[in-house]
């Protein structure tokens, strides 16, 4: 009796479950495809008709950005490098005179071009259009840093990156904003929880890795591949400028608290006082970007932009960074021309070398340079009365940009590393008197400057 | 849910054919035993596997609820954020299809519930008397629109007819009053309420507690209504508790053609309530305006910053003027709302603009004055390259000219050092003060009111020493003063290209928009070509002063020049009057001839050096200060300046005069 009812009771569950488990495996069928149904055919059509899929699909994208006027210009790595090449051949080129694929079917996972928002009208319209046309396209949108700096303002999210797919090649469009400082800057782009994180290979985009700035390039109209495009009009240097082009914002939010706590000296001297060293630093950044040397921002001016956004108003001078091996022997005479005269210079370009300018209203400009050893950097010092030197040694780091008083220039990229090795952990407490020779946290003594070698490594003016 | 429930009961079952399997396995095996066991087998692998779905399905689908929740807006898909935006957010899921609403109105305190959420509650003293009004879609229950209508004072009751007419039908409508309401709720605010089925609302008495629900156009869905007792008492507080059925989504809304814009105006309409035929389902208004373009327009690139605050109908109709003027260029625009405030932002995006939103740091004056500031700031970060910006308040009229007065004027600006600004705005130019289009003055007082800064005074100037929030003041009082303007002046043009229409504001109220405002004369003629630009530079202004001043003629001193006939009655002649003025600061005569002109008279502006230009029956009008004035010496010797009696102090008018 028990055995036959155990035997009913099993039929019946079998069947039960079966039908359960059929139900359940169409319905997760039905879920999976509705989830990622483009996505997964995508990936598998990816190897499939690689000839001229890449020129199709930026034919296609070229077509669409000119008929609605869509703002773009070809940033490609890739495709500038092929370019810049063969520039001479690029430029004589006349419309449709293409025999060959060069360019736009080299084998790569995306054409990279650039946005210029400003330029941009019908933002609304465009997004809808191209999906129309046939493209699967993703935006990224953040909010606007330009507002950060000011307190307590939110507005409508900017557009930083769209990444539209066609038959199996992607554009990626990098959206240009304008910022204060002649130059461009694009975002950072973020995946976030709901992307389709397969929906291209993300890692392999050439930008967006972090935030970048370039220079406002002039852009020139090229026939390349039998297509139209817009390209900058020195490719050379846009390359040059892609490895060191990433950028960090100033941390606008610290730097409120900061103030919260010990207010802005806002009296006469400390504004005009701000006023001059900003020009000043606008001279030395033109100055330098003449003669093609790189400078970042030192000592007392990077704190000011790392901790407050912002000249510390009794810094009283702007202090510079230069890589020795950038030295250029016309520095001196550059700043001299551009009305800066040489203050003091002390040490040799081989060993501590520092140029002091004297600046308009008393502000001075320190130049210091630095030398890189296996596992540190450092830069000198020297004391002109006693001719001893002294050592300023700063952990590795690499160049970043950022927005400092409207102007786009270096910093450190490890910032924190470099102030905390300046000034130590309680770089926050803001502190007026100030012994070069001292204070800081990372100076050493060096030895003194042979008597026989003072006129050359202590001039004084 | 349902689907897989069972499973949890499976198991045991399981586990005691595992017991029975074994058992089988261990005593006997013949082969109806091993074709049983194989049927043991299978089933029992069938309900292993459905459990281990069962669970990845479960697993899947709370992760892909919970990536929904978490993420507000979607970016794919613009439709879905549409739905989702319409959908009721405060209420619980799933569809109800009737409202629970309960209004309450007494002497101190009204509010109104909709399904146990309070949308509207005011018990402040001293404020929000008369008839509260909220409009609720008909279908979601959303709020729409909340005003406030003080029927209490004169012209509310128009303006509550305005806004009840400008309400779609089908709306469902809630008025309640706190206080009194009934004191200037004239008959055709009445009419209006009868004809939405009120019994009670058109013999709304003094004092009267009154609470209404209806539906625009439709049924009335429950009324209460409480007499006052005497002159010096009110009625009782009345709670209306009523149900409310909410019809379907289709029924509410429009269904018009599917186009970028239409989206907008979809998305702006069920929202909220109160802006007439933008959202008309037959006929709606359009919300693009495809202005004529300006040839050689100069201004194009100029950023303009429309001040706002959460005064969105005004918004409404400054943006409406702003569009429609010649040379505007939409993508330059950005509003700063001053506040979290959501209607504003919906009108910004109904025309599809840039909105940025201010938290509120400071209060009142002060933080006007901080909203400004990060404005500008703001105006100058987004558009780096721009070297002007035009600053807009939400309450004005934009004339269509307006940019093309800019773009003649605006290199001004750029070559003469001694400019402040350039204003669309003349603070003397009334109807019966102002004649010619073409015609621009030089003035050292900053009028505001639609204006060009230089962004290089707003950078090296202004900006570092903005006045901070604990100092209270009014921005453009700061901007008026000496160490601020330091002697330099402001261009503007005889007939205002700007329209000051706001009656409700910070130092604003009706009578003295009434007083001050109303008969300001405002250019309505497009393509005015300015006439000889150059002339108000430093140096030719004074030739060009001087020849008017050299061929006008000299009005009768003996006659009262607050009376029509010291003007003759003619027409194109220029005159010119001295009056008594010791000092540079000494406007007592002034002031005396303002006020009786009918003119701005709360402090002194439009003045150039002791001088005043103005228009009088169709003759230009110059009024010199003598002996202040440098153009005292154009006075014949003969000539008395006039010298009228400063008032006796009287409770006079509003003390600080400001126009924002």
């Amino acid at each position: 009796m028990s055995r036959i009812n155990k035997n009913v009771i099993l039929a019946l569950l079998t069947l039960t479950s079966s039908a359960f488990l059929l139900f359940q495996l169409y319905y997760y069928k039905h879920y999976l495809s509705a989830k990622n149904g483009a996505g997964l055919s995508k990936s598998k059509g990816s190897r499939i008709g690689f000839d001229g899929t890449q020129w199709r699909t930026v034919k296609k994208f070229i077509m669409l950005t000119s008929s609605q006027n869509v703002p773009v210009f070809l940033i490609d790595p890739l495709i500038l490098e092929l370019i810049n090449k063969n520039f001479e051949q690029v430029k004589n080129a006349s419309h449709g005179s293409a025999s060959e694929c060069k360019f736009f079917c080299v084998p790569r996972d995306f054409t990279a071009f650039a946005l210029q928002y400003h330029l941009w009208k019908n933002e609304e319209s465009w997004f809808r259009i191209a999906e129309n046309t046939g493209f699967q396209c993703l935006k990224f949108e953040s909010k606007d840093p330009r507002l950060d700096g000011i307190d307590s303002l939110s507005g409508t999210e900017i557009p930083l990156h769209y990444i539209c797919t066609l038959a199996s090649h992607a554009v990626h469009l990098v959206v240009f904003h304008e910022r204060s400082g002649n130059y461009l800057w694009h975002g950072h782009l973020r995946l976030k929880g709901h992307i389709d994180r397969k929906f291209v290979p993300f890692r392999k985009l050439k930008f967006g890795r972090y935030p970048g700035a370039f220079d406002r390039p002039e852009l020139q109209q090229v026939t390349i591949d039998g297509l139209e495009v817009l390209i900058p009009k020195d490719p050379m240097h846009f390359l040059e400028e892609i490895p060191h082009s990433r950028f960090i914002e100033c941390r606008y939010k610290e730097a409120r608290a900061f103030f919260q706590q010990y207010l802005d000296d806002n009296t006469v001297e400390a504004m005009a006082f701000r006023k001059s060293a900003k020009e000043l630093l606008q001279l030395a950044a033109k100055t330098l970007k003449k003669l093609g040397v790189r400078f970042w921002l030192s000592s007392g001016t990077c704190l000011g932009w790392y901790r407050q956004c912002g000249i510390i108003p009794y810094s009283k001078d702007v202090d510079l960074g230069i890589f020795i091996q950038d030295y250029k022997s016309d520095i001196i005479s550059a700043f001299q021309d551009a009305g800066l005269p040489l203050k003091h210079k002390f040490g040799k370009v081989e060993d501590s070398l520092e140029l002091s300018f004297q600046g308009k209203d008393d502000v001075k400009l320190d130049i210091f340079f630095f030398y890189e050893e296996t596992d540190y950097m450092w830069n000198g010092g020297t004391q002109a009365k006693t001719g001893k030197k002294f050592k300023y040694l700063f952990p590795k780091f690499t160049l970043c940009w950022t927005e400092f008083v409207d102007m786009k220039v270096r910093v450190p990229c490890e910032t924190i590393e470099y102030i905390e090795a300046n000034y130590g952990k309680t770089w926050k407490v803001p502190v007026r008197t100030w012994d070069w020779k001292r204070s800081p946290h990372n100076v050493q003594p060096n030895g003194v400057w042979p008597i026989s070698e003072w006129d050359e490594v202590i001039q004084l003016y | 849910m349902d689907d897989w429930k069972p499973s949890p009961l499976i198991k045991p079952f399981g586990a005691r054919k595992k017991r029975s399997w074994y058992l089988t396995w261990k005593y006997k095996l013949t082969n109806q035993r091993a074709l049983r066991r194989f049927c043991q087998t299978g089933a029992v692998l069938f309900l292993l596997v459905t459990v281990i779905v069962n669970i990845k399905l479960i697993l899947d689908t709370r992760r892909a609820i919970s990536e929904a929740s978490e993420d507000p807006e979607p970016e794919k898909d613009y439709d879905e954020a549409l739905g989702r935006l319409e959908s009721p957010r405060h209420r619980g899921s799933g569809p109800r299809r009737v409202l629970d609403v309960e209004v309450y109105s007494s002497r101190s305190k009204v509010y109104v519930a909709v399904d146990g959420t309070t949308v509207l509650e005011d018990e402040a003293r001293e404020q929000g008397r008369g008839i509260h009004v909220i409009v609720l879609n008909q279908a979601t229950g959303h709020v729409m629109a909340k005003r406030v209508f003080d029927t209490y004072s004169p012209h509310e009751d128009e303006a509550m007819v305005l806004f009840l007419n400008m309400v779609a039908p089908g709306r469902v409508l809630i008025c309640t009053v706190k206080d009194e309401g009934s004191f200037h709720l004239k008959d055709t605010a009445k009419a209006l309420l009868r004809s939405l089925g009120s019994q009670a609302g058109p013999a709304l008495g003094w004092r009267d507690t009154w609470a209404f629900v209806g539906r625009k156009g439709g049924p009335v869905l429950g009324e209460k209504h409480s007499k006052s007792p005497a002159l010096s008492s009110w009625g009782d507080p009345v709670l209306l508790k009523t149900d409310v059925p909410l019809s379907s989504a289709e029924e509410a809304e429009c269904h018009w053609a599917d186009t970028e814009l239409n989206r907008r105006r979809h998305r702006f309409c069920s929202k909220v309530e109160g802006y007439g035929s933008v959202c008309s389902c037959k006929d709606p208004t359009p919300i693009e305006f495809s202005p004529d373009p300006l040839p050689d327009n100069k201004v194009f690139n100029v950023p303009v910053a429309v001040i706002a605050g959460n005064r969105p109908n005004y918004l409404y109709r400054m943006l409406r003027s702003l569009l429609s003027a010649q040379g505007v260029s939409p993508q330059m625009i950005t509003v700063f709302i001053d506040g979290y405030y959501e209607e504003p932002m919906d009108v910004v995006a109904l025309f599809g603009l840039r909105g940025i939103q201010h938290t509120p740091i400071s209060i009142k004056n002060a933080r006007v004055s901080q909203h400004y500031k990060a404005s500008l700031t703001a105006t100058f970060n987004l558009f780096p390259e721009a070297r002007f910006a035009v600053v807009l308040e939400e309450d004005l009229d934009i004339a269509v000219d307006f940019f093309s007065f800019l773009s003649q004027s605006i290199h001004l600006l750029e070559e003469d050092d001694s400019l402040y600004c350039i204003s669309a705005w003349n603070d003397q130019g009334y109807e019966h003060t102002a004649e010619d289009p073409a015609l621009l003055y030089r003035v050292e007082t900053m009028p505001g009111l639609g204006w060009v800064l230089r962004k290089s005074l707003y950078k090296e100037e202004l900006e570092p020493k903005w006045p901070t929030p604990e100092k209270l003041w009014d921005w453009d009082m700061w901007m008026r003063m000496p160490e601020q303007r330091r002697g330099r002046e402001c261009i503007i043009p005889d007939i205002s290209r700007s329209y000051h229409f706001g009656i409700v504001g910070l130092n604003m109220n009706g009578y003295f928009h009434e007083a001050y405002f109303k008969k300001h004369k405002f250019n309505t003629v497009p393509g005015v070509q300015l006439r000889n630009v150059d002339s108000l530079k430093k140096e030719a202004y004074e030739v060009e002063v001087h020849r008017l001043l050299s061929e006008a003629e000299v009005l009768d001193h003996s006659k009262n020049p607050c009376e029509d006939s010291f003007l003759p009655d003619t027409e194109g002649h220029t005159y010119v009057a001295f009056i008594r003025m010791e000092k540079d600061d000494d406007f007592t005569t002034w002031t005396r001839l303002a006020k009786c002109l009918h003119i701005w008279d709360l402090d002194v502006r439009g003045n150039h050096r002791g001088l005043w230009r103005l228009f009088r029956k169709r003759n230009h009008f110059l009024v010199v200060g003598v002996p202040a004035s440098p153009y005292s010496m154009k006075k014949p010797p003969s000539i008395t300046p006039i010298f009228l009696e400063p008032p006796p102090k009287e409770e006079g008018a509003p003390g600080a005069a400001e126009q924002t």
